[in-house]
């Protein structure tokens, strides 16, 4: 699915040049569930946005799908985003002004879907996070658990290949985190590549495979057993 | 998608009331000013555009230069220009004269004064008038026939057919109606009630007019062939003129007309833009429709920059959705165009709002202008404007901010909880903010030098006392001329009347004669052209006009009167036998320019002496001056003093001024009436107050400084407007920061003037740009005026302080309330 090779990245401000991520390599395959972990300050963000194509490397090579697109345009980096990656934030980032299925199919807009198409899809992720009976509501009505759950039908009703979730436990309790992780692992097990974010051990345990960061590099990786 | 945008642009706008409010009204009023402004613009941009083959007919204008005068284009010409210009040029397809006179009409038992326009018969082939009745082609071809207007045909006959019916002109000439004219339209420069042929009965004086050269009354116009060009046919028309011109010979020496006089062709649709003294109607010129378009423009750039401002400030609160949507696939294209389709959506509604407002003062408007304004929906030219005009405030207002929106990076924004970004763009809000204030500020000072001028010009000490003075007009003909001076002794009786004079001039009026002058001692070949006006005995008196040297005319002097024999009155013949260097002595008073132009050392070294002046008919007047009148404006204050003599003619009045005692001026006017229906029981009275008629000279300057001050007026609130938007947005934004303070023992008054001082350098630096562009311009335009004020720098700063008082009650209500809350409210909010 990607691979980084040798990747780095220094983001300079005026005073300091900071180094966020030095010479990582790593290797995500199709179809795996992997969770970053690491003190804060790591460059675990910085890696997901480049992975992501929010952010573009400093230096390195990254491939995705057989493509060495570090060097691409923002526009072209915005296309393969669009037609193959879906986000989930801690902050879930929900836009007030729109119901929550508004929120879904906002995911679809750019995607030349039409209508009833879009529809129904937008109910089929809601269901699937069972959110459905919420559909007209604002985000602001809604618990943090259940705008998390929209923010993943969101994520998901595009159908991407891959699934980048930036602590999507980091604003709930456990009760509605290990909900989040359940739904993650559900998604995993139908084929979606999932690099996550995480600061808690035991929801890094739902991953196949753990990566360790420390000062922007690779320290450690461990497979966990199936 | 399209659903989505507005979706989220519409419940944006509500959820952000004060903001949507305020853009919303700043746009619809800034784009009713606008609207208001293009309808005037367009309005006097497309006058008399209606008549057939409008661009080929032509008025004949002169440029008359008198020696010693600073030259003068009059909308006037002579007589016989127009069939000697027909004669020369065969470019000339058609050519109508017209001269004004005043009669009585008489139809049936209804008798009333009214001014008749003579043209010859071309004229209604010139112009395609409607006519309701008659055949336009014919009507001024019968030479006792006469076209009338169809609200004139109702004031003599009702609603009675009026064609073949009979009229009688000054009680003695019959004449038939041969047409009914539809009332003119608005928008043409014509004027007139009653046209009849300029070989008719009633035409006073025809014959002589046709060969004066030098009386400049007629107006001309003429419809040229197609395709002739109009500069290159100017330049032989002023040559050809030079040649069929002739000179005057007179006692005095040899006056080359063409040395004066220069006439050329002015296109039918620029009259109205181009407006000149004697033209029928008064119009705007292409200055002030410039002017006003600016102000147009200034207004919307205002309305625009509150638009930029408050979308710009407020992006900071839709990062979040943008970057979730760039998240999602959407590309920077996609993103500029919500934000331009937006802005474009919500200038939209604006322009809705103001056409709802446009409707609402167009009536008070158009009686404000005078005109009749009104918004045709089915001017596709208009509409295409107003639509165009949308989308380019749309699209300015929103272009910036979609940019500015757009490049937001997701990864930082999506980052944290709080949706808030840094307000980058803070420097160029606080540029906008010192241009909008920029111009609120010019356009105050623009106001306060344009109606300070207009008062100075109102108030100027005008040379005599227009107060309670009354002036009978009408003494159309030779009889009743003569009969002005008995009718003023008449009224002379009434107790309730001050002093009363007749008179051949009265201020405020346009007329005028001019008279060359032989010096004894000096060259002959040098024209020394003056104003030469006659008075009766009193007139300076009943006037207020100041005797600066010598005495006033006398009663018992016989020089004091110019005795003209009978021969020499109009229609006269010289006897044969009349001694070759005949002279009529006479006193005369000077104006103090007279008294420069005619080169005397001072008022009192004029005093005495001696100089000669045509009479007519190879006769001079040998002038004695015995005083020197301070100067008066014989009309506004714009034009220049004229240098003018005065002397005593029993003949020529054709006025009487009454002054008037305070306290019964209703009484007074009764005597007078009553002594002019003893003396001309057939002729209704035409009285006019002396201040009404000098107050008409300063309507069009005084409604175009009131439009002027609305206008500004509006451009500054609609700037104050959006800086209360963005006050309160920044202290919306500094909630926390103003919690935190007050926490910290700050008190409200520090807090209030943390946020004014903030909103104070803008409109302190915006003061650095207005000033010298104010100045430069108002310089400028002061320069048009002989008699104008002063630029006082009082102003400039009076202005700006204006604006930081404004800019400071605005933005200190706002802060009080702000840091009044409880700092707890203000701490909780994120
Ligand atoms: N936009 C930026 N400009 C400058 N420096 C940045 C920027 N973003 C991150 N950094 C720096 O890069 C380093 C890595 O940051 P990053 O956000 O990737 O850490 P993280 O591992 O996600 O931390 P946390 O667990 O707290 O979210 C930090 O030292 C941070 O200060
Ligand atoms: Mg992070």
């Amino acid at each position: 699915m990607l691979k980084l090779v040798n990747l780095s990245k220094v983001y300079r401000t005026e005073e300091v040049e900071t180094t966020a991520l030095n010479g990582v390599n790593i290797h995500v395959r199709d179809g795996e569930f992997v969770a970053v972990m690491g003190p804060s300050g790591c460059g675990k963000s910085s890696l997901l946005n480049i992975v992501g194509m929010l952010d573009t490397p400093s230096s390195g090579e990254y491939w995705f799908d057989g493509e060495e697109v570090s060097k691409y345009s923002e526009r072209k980096l915005a296309d393969i985003r669009k037609r193959n990656i879906g986000f989930i934030f801690q902050s879930f980032n929900l836009i007030d002004e729109l119901t929550v299925f508004e929120n879904v199919e906002l995911a679809l807009l750019y995607h030349d879907i039409p209508a009833r198409d879009r529809k129904e899809r937008v109910k089929a992720a809601l269901d699937k996070v069972k959110i459905s009976h919420r559909e007209g509501h604002l985000p602001q009505q809604l618990s943090g658990g259940q705008q998390q759950r929209v923010a993943i039908a969101r994520a998901v009703v595009s159908r991407p290949k891959m699934l980048l979730a930036d602590e999507p436990t980091g604003n709930l309790d456990s009760a509605n985190g290990d909900e989040v992780m359940h739904m993650l692992t559900e998604l995993n097990g139908e084929g979606t590549t999932i690099v996550m974010v995480t600061h808690s051990m035991p929801h890094a345990q739902y991953a196949r495979r753990i990566i360790n960061l420390f000062d922007g590099q690779v320290v450690a990786e461990n497979l966990r057993a199936a | 998608m399209f659903r989505n945008y507005v979706t989220v642009a519409v419940r944006n706008l509500v959820k952000h009331r004060l903001y949507s409010a305020i853009n919303l009204i700043g746009l619809a009023v800034g784009l009713a000013a606008c609207i208001l402004i293009l309808l005037f613009v367009r309005n006097e941009t497309t006058y008399d555009r209606f008549f057939t083959d409008a661009e080929r007919i032509h008025q004949v204008v002169i440029r008359a230069q008198l020696p010693g005068r600073s030259p003068d284009v009059v909308a006037s010409t002579m007589v016989p220009l127009g069939d000697a210009m027909k004669d020369a040029f065969p470019e000339v397809e058609l050519r109508s004269s017209m001269i004004q006179q005043g009669v009585t009409v008489r139809g049936g038992d209804r008798l009333f004064s009214e001014t008749v326009f003579a043209a010859d018969p071309e004229f209604l082939d010139i112009f395609d008038l409607a006519f309701v009745e008659g055949d336009r082609a014919t009507a001024l071809r019968d030479r006792s026939g006469l076209v009338i207007r169809e609200e004139i045909a109702r004031k003599y006959f009702g609603d009675e057919p009026a064609l073949g019916r009979t009229l009688t002109i000054d009680g003695q000439h019959d004449v038939r109606i041969t047409g009914v004219m539809k009332d003119l339209p608005a928008n043409t420069h014509l004027r007139f009630d009653i046209l009849m042929p300029i070989d008719g009965p009633a035409v006073r004086n025809i014959e002589a007019l046709r060969t004066q050269w030098g009386n400049i009354s007629a107006t001309t116009y003429v419809k040229l062939r197609p395709g002739v060009d109009l500069a290159e046919f100017n330049r032989r028309f002023a040559d050809w003129s030079k040649t069929a011109m002739p000179e005057m010979r007179s006692p005095n020496g040899v006056i080359r007309l063409s040395d004066i006089f220069t006439p050329r062709l002015r296109p039918l649709l620029s009259i109205n833009t181009d407006p000149l003294n004697t033209q029928m109607r008064p119009g705007t010129s292409m200055r002030e429709i410039y002017t006003f378009s600016a102000v147009a423009v200034m207004v919307l750039a205002i309305a625009s920059i509150n638009f930029m401002n408050l979308a710009t400030a407020r992006a900071t609160q839709r990062a979040r959705e943008v970057s979730v949507r760039k998240v999602v696939g959407a590309s920077r294209g996609q993103i500029v165009s919500q934000f331009v389709g937006e802005s474009v959506l919500l200038t939209l509604i604006g322009l809705l709002l103001a056409m709802a407002l446009v409707e609402l003062l167009l009536p008070a408007y158009s009686a404000f202008l005078g005109k009749e304004l009104a918004f045709d929906y089915g001017d596709p030219g208009l509409v295409g404007m107003l639509l165009g005009l949308t989308l380019i405030v749309g699209v300015a207002g929103g272009t910036y901010p979609a940019f500015f929106l757009s490049a937001f990076n997701p990864a930082a924004v999506l980052k944290g909880a709080s949706s808030g970004v840094g307000g980058g763009s803070g420097r160029l809000r606080m540029a906008l903010v010192i241009v909008q204030f920029a111009i609120s500020i010019a356009l105050m000072v623009a106001t306060a030098v344009v109606y300070g001028q207009f008062l100075y010009a109102q108030n100027k000490d005008l040379g005599f006392d227009k107060e309670n003075v009354v002036v009978l007009e009408g003494l159309s003909t030779r009889a009743m001329r003569e009969k002005a001076r008995p009718l003023a002794e008449q009224i002379a009786k009434d107790g309730r009347v001050a002093a009363v004079s007749a008179t051949g001039i009265t201020p405020g009026t346009f007329d005028e004669s001019n008279t060359n002058v032989r010096m004894p001692g000096r060259d002959s070949s040098e024209l020394l052209v003056i104003r030469s006006e006659v008075v009766d005995f009193g007139f300076f008196e009943t006037m207020g006009m100041n005797l600066v040297a010598g005495r006033d005319f006398d009663r018992d002097r016989g020089t004091d009167i110019a005795n003209r024999p009978e021969w020499l009155r109009p229609g006269g013949q010289r006897p044969p036998g009349t001694p070759e260097n005949f002279e009529i002595p006479a006193s005369v008073i000077l104006n103090e320019s007279a008294v420069k132009r005619l080169g005397f050392s001072s008022n009192e070294a004029a005093l005495g002496q001696s100089y000669n002046a045509s009479a007519g008919q190879g006769v001079s007047f040998k002038f004695t001056v015995i005083g020197v009148v301070q100067d008066f404006h014989f009309r506004s204050v714009r034009d220049p003093i004229a240098p003018a003599h005065f002397f005593v003619d029993p003949t020529q009045f054709d006025a009487v001024a009454v002054r008037i005692k305070p306290g019964d001026i209703e009484g007074a006017l009764g005597a007078i009436d009553a002594a002019w229906r003893d003396f001309f029981p057939d002729t209704p009275t035409q009285r006019v107050f002396l201040d009404d008629r000098i107050e008409q000279l300063y309507a069009q300057e005084r409604q175009a400084a009131t439009m002027f001050a609305a206008f500004s007026g509006l451009a500054i609130v609609i700037a104050c407007l959006g800086l209360f938007g963005l006050a309160s947005f920044t202290a919306e934004r500094r909630t926390k920061e103003i919690g935190l303070r007050k926490v910290l023992g700050a008190g409200v008054s520090d807090i209030v003037r943390l946020l004014v001082w903030q909103f104070s350098k803008p409109v302190l630096l915006a003061n650095l740009i207005a000033w010298p562009v104010a100045w430069y311009g108002m310089s400028r335009w002061l320069e048009s005026f002989t008699y104008r004020i002063d630029l006082n720098p009082l102003l400039f700063v009076g202005a700006g302080m204006t604006a930081l008082a404004i800019a400071w009650i605005t933005v200190g209500l706002h802060a009080a309330k702000v840091a009044q809350a409880k700092p707890i409210r203000a701490l909780r909010y994120e």
